[in-house]
């Protein structure tokens, strides 16, 4: 974690002839973190979010971006938007233009690019969040995952620092949020600060770096989510629930499981946890292999052949483009989100898997794997597709 | 409600990918050769053709494409009607007078007449749902602007345009809110739910108005709005039909003269 990019000291803002929907708050966000506000309707959530790109201004206190305090000329807020890319809630009000082109164009085209710039943006923008090919559909024809999407990308083509998302998985379905989380995830790996609002704690739980627990305007905690969420007096104040994995944890507490371990954020944890606890009886001889498949740089040929000899083997991808290539060789997918702890989870009961991935995933998929054996004592092996490690039944070390 | 419009078919339509300028050469085409013409065959001749392209080029279902056309004909057939009683002409086959000075008969020439106007409505209607099926309104926008038409109308034109679809799929909505709790069930309560469903209409555009302001600030907006890039180029085959069709047609124009049916 690096410098502070966004920070509020003591700010207000009071409805015109309303009532006061922020209440005096203060808070820093650094580069590169992923922050979640969580906190019931009507917390001033979507105020707060709308104060970071200038859309709302303070009525007192300051608000800084980048060591700087916000200005609110034209010029100022122009430099600001740019950096600050705003995704709202309801895509049909974020999307302006008649094609999906057009819309993603509008930023960039704004921002005065040249028409080969803009193209290039709304190319890679497009590619980004998985829309290729999608240029000249209309908006009324997309479904509701891919209008959030294509919202996403006219935010994108501007190049941000921060994405901030009011509710992004809001109207959409189970399957659709999780893309979208991954997604987000898959953009703060690329160097973005992140920021959402949501009321769906389980969704912001396992996600955030840290989480902002808000209600009637003002900050309840602030702090790392197994914190955050893990106090309940916290959680009642902020109308929430208790995440289902810490109440499970605490349950098996309560009725005296020696626990041992940090609160668990995902299944994986979790289970690390039973297992450690359980450790004797739990004796798997050898734990599975995980084999990366770089999609930038592999085969698929070899893979798809590969695939024929390794029938039974289970099969997760990675990023929107890993996604796209498995769909494009009809290939069938055992996981598409929450892929990496899977996989372990996988390996834990002695069974390989496969992950489809880009280049710039393998890294992150190689720690948190690492984390992982270190924390746990197990040893999970990685290897790359088609390195020798992979034929050899994972006897690396 | 709604489900299928227009420009929805136009979207998906089996010859979009074709130069916007050739699709209008064809249809703009046929529709002033359409009015020049003199005799009802060269417009038999273009609506055969254009139905055709139609149904089997833009590949618009059969019976999407006669509910279209089947209102327009029904007006046609009444206004022909007119025609052939009150136009006149020396030959007539039926002839009746009710009062003084005002009389209905079906002539030779009245027959003639109406058949032509008729036809020359089936030819300009083929020729105008050529356009609207295969060619959408976003394809038009980029020949707007190469036709110089100004920046500030086509801006608004897609806005408007925009828009639209989510006023559309609002009043939907609150439509269908309406009629779940027999919004419609008698003469009165209908009038009340219809001027409560145009007040929310207006307050839902107002909204998606202001809405659409903050989202253009929010991207930036300096007045500039983006078009598609490209335009796809004229290809040889399309171009091609194009030239044929138009030849062919300003040859049957030329050659039936002004030809009658009777």
């Amino acid at each position: 974690m690096s410098s502070v990019i966004l920070e509020a000291r003591d700010i207000r803002y009071r409805y015109p002839r309303g009532l006061e929907a922020i209440r005096g708050i203060s808070f820093h966000i650094r580069k590169n973190e992923k922050i979640a506000l969580v906190g019931p309707n009507g917390a001033g959530k979507s105020t707060l979010l709308t104060m970071f790109n200038g859309m709302t201004r303070p009525d007192s206190g300051l608000l800084l971006f980048d060591n700087q305090p916000i200005r609110y000329n034209s010029g100022s807020l122009r430099m600001l938007r740019k950096r600050v890319g705003f995704v709202l809630q309801n895509p049909d009000r974020q999307i302006i233009a008649p094609t999906v082109y057009q819309d993603v164009a509008f930023g960039p085209t704004n921002l005065g690019l040249t028409e080969t710039e803009v193209k290039a943006a709304v190319t890679m923008a497009l590619g980004h969040v998985g829309l290729d090919g999608f240029e000249r559909r209309t908006p009324h024809q997309l479904s509701g995952g891919e209008k959030k999407r294509a919202a996403i990308a006219g935010v994108l083509a501007m190049d941000p620092d921060v994405l901030v998302f009011d509710e992004p998985t809001s109207g959409l379905d189970p399957a659709g949020s999780e893309d979208i989380m991954e997604l987000l995830d898959e953009l703060n790996h690329d160097g973005k600060t992140v920021i959402i609002s949501t009321h769906d704690v389980e969704l912001a739980y396992p996600w955030a770096n840290r989480a902002i627990l808000m209600a009637e305007g003002k900050i309840i905690r602030e702090d790392i989510p197994e914190l955050a969420f893990g106090n309940p007096e916290f959680v009642r104040m902020a109308h929430l629930s208790l995440p289902m994995l810490l109440e499970l944890h605490y349950e098996l507490q309560k009725r005296g499981l020696p626990l041992l371990g940090k609160k668990p954020r995902t299944v994986l944890d979790m289970m690390n946890n039973i297992e450690t606890m359980f450790r004797e009886s739990c004796t798997n001889p050898r734990p599975g292999q995980i084999t990366l498949f770089n999609i930038d740089r592999d085969n698929r040929k070899t893979l798809l052949d590969w695939l024929m000899a390794h029938t039974s083997i289970s099969t997760g991808a990675m990023g929107t483009r890993a996604k796209q290539q498995a769909e494009n060789d009809s290939m069938r997918l055992d996981f598409t989100y929450g892929v990496i702890d899977k996989c372990i989870l996988k390996a834990l009961r002695g069974e390989d898997s496969l992950i489809l991935t880009t280049e710039s995933m393998v890294e992150r998929i190689h720690q948190r794997v690492d984390s992982y054996r270190k924390e746990s004592g197990t040893r999970i092996s990685v290897c790359l597709f088609g390195s020798p490690d992979a034929e050899n039944d994972g006897k690396q070390p | 409600m709604i489900e299928d419009l227009l420009e929805d078919i136009a979207q998906k339509n089996g010859i979009r990918q074709v130069n916007t300028y050739l699709k209008l050469a064809t249809g703009i085409g046929a529709l002033l050769l359409c009015l020049v013409s003199t005799s009802y065959i060269p417009l038999v001749f273009i609506a055969v053709l254009l139905t055709c392209a139609i149904l089997f080029l833009a590949r618009v279902h059969a019976k999407t494409y006669a509910d279209f056309f089947i209102h327009p004909v029904w007006f046609a057939l009444v206004s022909v009607a007119g025609i052939v009683l009150i136009y006149g002409g020396p030959t007539p086959y039926w002839n009746w007078d009710p009062f003084p000075g005002f009389s209905l008969s079906i002539t030779r020439e009245s027959i003639n007449q109406g058949f032509f106007v008729f036809c020359r409505i089936i030819g300009g209607m083929s020729a105008v749902c050529f356009i609207a099926l295969t060619t959408p309104m976003t394809d038009l926008f980029n020949v707007m602007r190469q036709c110089r038409v100004p920046d500030i109308v086509i801006d608004l034109a897609m806005i408007i345009y925009r828009t639209i679809f989510i006023l559309i799929n609002q009043v939907t909505q609150i439509y269908h809110a309406q009629v779940m709790r027999l919004g419609y069930s008698s003469w009165r309560e209908s009038v009340q739910s219809f001027a409560s469903l145009c007040g929310a209409a207006f307050i839902a555009s107002w909204e998606s108005g202001e809405d659409l302001i903050r989202a253009m600030d929010a991207r930036c907006y300096d007045g500039k709005f983006a078009l598609m890039g490209e335009t796809r180029p004229v290809e040889g085959f399309p171009f091609f039909i194009v030239v044929i069709f138009l030849t062919l047609s300003a040859t049957v124009v030329i050659l039936s003269g002004s030809k009658t049916i009777l």
